[in-house]
């Protein structure tokens, strides 16, 4: 078992090694999404990390690990596999997630909107906090991951995102809808991202340390109640400066410290990571066979 | 539930096969692919802020390298179903026109819309485009 382990992680670091990178142009929100989708044939391979402060309970971190696949030029899927550690309680997996994109429109407009749908298959100890919905709160978190991760739970994600470039701006709003399989009611939550290139125009020469390759944005999101109850009363909500560093070669690092606004909200939030494109994969991935 | 996953990803690849098979290589009275002819008439008539300017051509080259020569080869006279970028119906094409392509893609042809670079990379990767070769009368 550890042999063939150790057998995947080479041979995935040598494909890593020996494929063509490609530069993405993907914004780099961690919590919105924007209309840009994954380049077809491209897998973008990314890590991130999440940090927060909890009330009632351990700071946390939770890794997450995203393998983001460009379908065609209108369809991007995305696998997901969470985990999360908690101070002075535990390190667990907590499930996985899948994730599909869809542009319905064919040419770019000033509203440009994507249809998103992910099927969620975690448990109650998830803490990556990738969307807010409903009347979720820090106090959720609270709850001892030996007991929360014996909870599971199907979900059903569902996202309208509108997004905008106006002179190198990018404006996204994300309307969510997430539905528990288990018969809960529909929770609602929103997203909001903008971003710009710290340098519109490329240099001639290549370089990484310069203004073209920096990003700096913010994102905003919260819960929006439920069918039941639509309203902002008991719901968390979270301001997010953002900044990313995209290599030439592929790689994107970015780093997003996020603050709650108000009592319900972690008081805390740092978010991080790390991406890596790689151009082709599935030109290449067919050649095998 | 199991029987919910089999059919959505059913769907989705029915969906991805019929999109897949979309492919327009005519090309119009001037000689432009017809996938860049079908830019509005008004976009004949930008200007490239760039024209001719060896540091966009570079700067250019050097975002080509990037985004474009995954597909389009480095020397960019195509991969598959990617366009030969040197080809007298790309090079036939108004910058204008190239413009809006780039801005707008081909989804149904597998060209992704490339709106998320800025504006001004773009006329840096047209110029270098422009400067690959000459048009044919």
């Amino acid at each position: 078992m550890l042999r063939n382990v150790i057998l995947l992680l080479v041979l995935a670091a040598a494909a890593l090694c020996c494929s063509p990178h490609a530069a993405a142009q993907e914004t780099p929100y961690f919590v919105a999404y924007s209309h840009h989708l994954e380049e077809p044939g491209n897998l973008e391979v990314e890590v991130y990390s999440i940090y927060g402060t909890q009330k009632a309970g351990g700071d946390f971190i939770a890794p997450w690990m995203e393998l983001e696949y460009g379908v065609t030029a209108w369809w991007t899927t995305e696998f997901y596999i969470d985990s999360q550690t908690t101070f002075g309680d535990s390190t667990v997996f907590t499930g996985t997630r899948w994730e599909n994109r869809f542009r319905p429109l064919m040419h770019e407009h000033w509203i440009n909107p994507v249809l998103y749908v992910e099927f969620e298959n975690t448990t109650d100890a998830d803490k990556t906090l990738k969307e807010v919905v409903g009347v979720d709160n820090q106090f959720d978190a609270a709850e001892p991951n030996s007991e929360a991760n014996r909870s599971h739970t199907h979900e059903i994600e569902t996202k309208l995102i509108l997004s905008s470039d106006y002179k190198g701006w990018n404006f996204s709003e994300n309307f969510i809808g997430e539905k528990n399989l288990g018969h809960e009611p529909w929770e609602f939550g929103y997203a909001l991202g903008v971003d710009r290139p710290l340098r519109l125009a490329a240099t001639p020469q290549p370089c990484n340390f310069c203004r073209e390759n920096f990003i700096l944005g913010a994102e905003m999101y919260g819960g929006l109640g439920t069918a039941s109850a639509f309203s902002l009363s008991g719901t968390s909500h979270y301001v997010a400066p953002l900044v990313a560093w995209q290599l030439p070669n592929g790689v994107t690092l970015s780093v997003s410290p996020g603050f709650g606004l108000n009592d319900n909200s972690h008081r805390f939030l740092l978010r991080w990571g790390m991406s890596y494109e790689i151009g082709g994969f599935g030109r290449k991935l067919r050649s095998l066979f | 539930m199991g029987r919910l996953l089999i059919s959505a990803l059913l769907l989705l690849g029915l969906v991805a096969a019929t999109a897949g098979a979309a492919r327009d290589w005519r090309t119009d009275d001037r000689g432009v692919l017809i996938v860049i002819a079908k830019a509005p008439v008004k976009t004949r008539s930008w200007k490239n802020p760039y024209e001719g300017q060896s540091d966009a051509i570079l700067a250019g080259a050097k975002l080509f390298r990037q985004h474009c020569a995954e597909c389009h080869g480095d020397d960019a006279r195509g991969l598959g179903r990617a366009a030969n970028l040197r080809s007298s119906f790309v090079q036939n094409a108004t910058p204008g026109e190239l413009a809006w392509f780039l801005r707008n893609g081909n989804l149904p042809a597998g060209m992704p819309p490339w709106a998320g670079i800025p504006e001004q990379r773009r006329w840096q990767i047209i110029t270098y485009v422009k400067s690959l070769g000459t048009p044919t009368p």
